[in-house]
């Protein structure tokens, strides 16, 4: 794994790989990210959030319309919740939200549904290409912080994480860190030092 | 403004007034992502030269009418602080300079960022000139290309920017104030290195064929330099965080 700059060769013939380009038979970088040479492409460091279908988002409801709800997902384009006929939940100005992406039409305008609310809690924003880090391998790193913390935690893939409960301060810290050092290797370890040695530390004192 | 009646020497024994050869840059440091906030930045000192360069979004297009349905926009703002020069600067809002670099640095930008990934939105660039000393044109689009590539927005290659010209019979590179104002030719490049291609090109007085090709030569070969410590400080935002 190495840092690769935008403009940057990455094969000297034609691979499509993601977040490259070709031009005139060479492959280039066209983000700042780490390459894998085992040709699985480039991991982008930064960047905005590239919605899919499927995906998992925590939004916030921004505008009721008839029917219709404006849902914020600090994403550039715009992004409705139109509920079926048999909605289970109405939501108001200012809820918070998770729900599915059903599908991105263009423009780019983002259609959800499967809707649910989240009730009290908060809401941290973090970088979106750091999310993949914090939800973890089949959601270790999530699950670990949730578990220490006793913090319930839905993440959204488009960067608004939902917390409530628990240790909030703490697991937001641990969430801060993850995003800070997303490139490092062995986080998960250094993340799980760091959460017992912080609730080790607060037990003693609570029997102290 | 510079008039030849009392113009300065400005080759001293062979030697430009701050000791620098005709083909030597004056020192360059980078430093990417200083700001939290803003998608990408970087902070830049070109010799006497101090500019901070911001990324924002890309985010919903405002004016929505100003949208382009298959591509981004980018709108950049160049300023000069009240305090940044010796003298001219002292009204602070757009002038006619600080305007008309700011479309050139848009334009320099739009060749190289892929804005047809963000169809309907809207990029800031923002060049904020702390202090200056001559070529903040070119120190303000080198930084503003570390600020771009911080900011995760791809793009095709990383920009850098150079003044070139003529002091007497003297090719010169990277003139300092002085030299900008009494010099005999002046003209800033900005060039994608990947394939040498020119993304901005000014020029003040006059240069021969010859001496415009040999500048041409310099700004390229000096741009070795510069695109060096553009990667260096990029790479080294994430060392940096790793520690």
């Amino acid at each position: 794994m190495r840092i690769v700059i935008p403009g940057e060769v990455v094969a000297e013939r034609p691979e499509r790989m993601e977040n490259t380009y070709i031009q005139e038979g060479r492959t280039y970088a066209k983000v700042l990210g780490m390459y894998d040479s085992n040709g699985r492409g480039i991991i982008p460091l930064e960047g905005a959030w590239m919605p899919r279908s499927d995906d998992t988002v925590v939004g916030i409801v921004s505008e009721v319309r008839n029917k219709v709800y404006v849902i914020d997902l600090s994403y550039f384009g715009r992004s409705l919740l139109i509920p079926g006929k048999y909605e289970e939940y109405s939501f108001s100005v200012g809820d918070v939200i998770e729900a599915r992406i059903k599908e991105v039409e263009n423009r780019p305008t983002i259609i959800l549904s499967e809707a649910k609310p989240l009730s009290e809690g908060t809401v941290m924003s973090v970088k979106p290409r750091k999310v993949l880090r914090i939800i973890g391998k089949k959601n270790t790193m999530v699950n670990q912080i949730a578990g220490f913390t006793k913090t319930s935690i839905i993440v959204g893939l488009n960067g608004l994480i939902w917390l409530r409960g628990g240790d909030i301060g703490l697991a937001s810290e641990a969430i801060r860190r993850v995003e800070r050092e997303a490139h490092v290797s062995g986080l998960t370890e250094t993340i799980r030092r760091y959460l017992e040695e912080k609730t080790g530390t607060k037990r003693e004192m609570e029997t102290g | 403004m510079a008039s030849s009646s009392n113009k300065p020497e400005l080759i001293v024994n062979g030697r430009r007034l701050d000791g620098r050869g005709f083909d030597e840059l004056r020192t360059i440091k980078i430093v990417a992502s200083p700001l939290k906030n803003a998608a990408g930045s970087a902070y830049i000192e070109w010799g006497n030269n101090k500019i901070l360069a911001a990324v924002y979004g890309p985010r919903e297009a405002t004016p929505r009418h100003f949208a382009e349905s298959t591509r981004a926009i980018i709108k950049c703002r160049y300023a000069m602080a009240p305090f940044s020069g010796l003298s001219e600067h002292g009204r602070s809002g757009p002038n006619r300079r600080a305007i008309e670099i700011a479309k050139v640095t848009k334009e320099v930008f739009e060749n190289v960022v892929m804005l047809n990934e963000y169809p309907g939105s809207q990029i800031d660039l923002f060049i904020e000139v702390l202090q200056s000393d001559g070529g903040t044109r070119a120190a303000g689009i080198t930084a503003a290309a570390v600020a771009f590539a911080a900011s995760g927005i791809p793009m095709r290659d990383l920009p850098y920017a150079v003044s070139v010209g003529r002091i007497g019979d003297e090719v010169a590179l990277d003139f300092t104030m002085i030299e900008d104002n009494y010099a005999d030719s002046d003209m800033p490049m900005a060039i994608a290195p990947r394939n040498n291609d020119v993304l901005l090109l000014q020029m003040d007085g006059k240069l021969t064929r010859e001496q415009l090709s040999k500048a041409v030569s310099m700004a390229i070969g000096a741009g070795k330099g510069i695109s060096e410590i553009q990667k260096n400080a990029l790479r080294e935002a994430y060392e940096r965080s790793s520690k």
